[in-house]
C-alpha cells in the first residue's frame, strides 16, 4: 500500500476551484484599478445573498387573487415584477444579481406541472427567488431531473399521476423561469399576505406543491404529516 | 424573417462541440416542435468571445416529448422545453424529402 499522499479528483475542503481563483484574481484587479472597493464588493455580496424567495411568493399570491395582474405577469414577467417592487435591472443597471434577458412565469394547471433546471450551470431567477438552493446547482439534480423527472420529484416527496404532463424547462439561454403553482384547497378567503406565506421556494422551482398547512417560515412539526 | 413557425417539427443538428454553443448534447439529433418564439440575440459562438455586436439569430422554444430524448422513458405525455437558435435547427428529418 502506498504511503504517499494521493490527491483525489474531488476538491479538498477549503481548496479553491479554478473559477474561484479566477473570481478572486478579477476582483483584486478591479479593486486595485479602483473600479470598486472591497467594501463595495462585500456590501453587494451581503445584499445579494439575503435576497430570498419572498418576491416570488408575493408575485404568485397577487396573481392568485387578481386575475388581471396574473394576465400581466404571464404576458411580461419583467414589467409585472415592478408592481411588487422588484426591478430586474437594479442595482447594476443590466440585470441583477446575474445577467438575464427575459423572465417567464410558468403556470401550473391540472394538466401540466412545470419544473425548472439549468443543466449547463445554475441559471435561476435570482431577483425573485434569491440564491438557488445548493441541491439545485448539483450535477446530480441537473443531469437527473431532465431524464428521470418523476423519479427525482418522488425523492422530494412529490408524486404526480401519469395523466399529468411533467414539463421540464432547461434554462439554457437568456430566459429565466419561475413556476406559478396552483392555489391549494383550504385557502378560500385568505389574504394576499397569508397566501404568500405558503408559496415556498420549492413550489416555485416545481419540486413541491403548496399546502394550506405548510409555510417554510415555521419549523416543521415532528412525524409524518 | 424567421425560418420556423410555431408548430413546425424540427431536428437539432448533430454539430461539432468545438465552440461554445449552449446546445445540450442530449438534444443533438433529436426532433421536437417549435412551441414559442424568443427574440433574436447574439449567438453564443460569438457572445462567448465578448462580441456583443456579433451575429444575431432568432431563438425558439423547442418542446421535446421525453420519449424522443430518452429511449427508455415510459410516460407518454411528459415533455422538456429548451431554447435553441436558428442555425442549430433544421426541418424534422422524418418529414424531409
Amino acid at each position: 500500500m502506498s504511503t504517499t499522499h494521493e490527491h483525489s479528483l474531488a476538491l479538498e475542503q477549503g481548496e479553491n476551484s479554478k473559477f474561484e481563483v479566477l473570481e478572486i484574481a478579477v476582483r483584486e484587479l478591479a479593486i486595485s484599478r479602483g473600479l470598486f472597493s472591497a467594501e463595495d464588493h462585500r456590501r453587494f455580496t451581503e445584499w445579494s445573498e439575503q435576497v430570498g424567495p419572498a418576491g416570488g411568493s408575493r408575485l404568485v399570491a397577487k396573481a392568485w387573487v387578481d386575475p388581471e395582474f396574473k394576465a400581466r405577469l404571464l404576458a411580461n414577467g419583467i414589467e409585472a415584477c415592478k408592481e411588487v417592487g422588484i426591478d430586474w435591472a437594479q442595482p447594476t443597471g443590466h440585470g441583477a444579481p446575474s445577467d438575464y434577458t427575459w423572465f417567464y412565469v410558468l403556470e401550473n394547471t391540472p394538466q401540466v406541472h412545470h419544473v425548472i433546471v439549468c443543466t449547463l450551470c445554475s441559471c435561476y431567477p435570482r431577483p425573485v427567488l434569491g440564491m438557488s438552493p445548493s441541491w439545485y446547482r448539483t450535477v446530480n439534480y441537473r443531469r437527473r431531473i431532465v431524464r428521470w423527472p418523476r423519479e427525482v420529484l418522488s425523492e422530494f416527496g412529490l408524486y404526480l399521476p401519469p395523466e399529468v404532463e411533467i414539463r421540464v424547462h432547461d434554462s439554457n439561454a437568456k430566459s429565466r423561469f419561475m413556476v406559478m403553482p396552483m392555489r391549494p384547497k383550504g385557502t378560500e378567503g385568505w389574504s394576499e399576505e397569508q397566501l404568500a406565506a405558503i408559496v415556498t421556494r420549492d413550489t416555485m422551482i416545481g419540486v413541491a406543491l403548496p399546502s394550506a398547512d405548510w409555510t417554510a417560515t415555521q419549523p416543521p412539526s415532528q412525524g409524518a404529516s | 424573417m424567421r425560418k420556423f413557425q410555431i408548430g413546425d417539427r424540427v431536428t437539432v443538428k448533430e454539430g461539432t462541440s468545438l465552440f461554445y454553443t449552449r446546445v445540450q448534447t442530449y438534444t443533438r439529433g433529436k426532433t421536437g416542435v417549435i412551441a414559442d418564439y424568443r427574440p433574436a440575440w447574439v449567438i453564443p459562438e460569438d457572445e462567448a468571445w465578448g462580441r456583443d455586436d456579433g451575429r444575431k439569430e432568432p431563438f425558439y422554444v423547442v418542446r421535446f416529448n421525453q420519449r424522443d430524448l430518452w429511449p427508455e422513458y415510459k410516460d407518454q405525455n411528459d415533455t422538456l422545453e429548451t431554447e435553441i437558435y436558428e442555425r442549430w435547427l433544421e426541418p424534422a428529418k422524418e418529414e424531409a424529402k
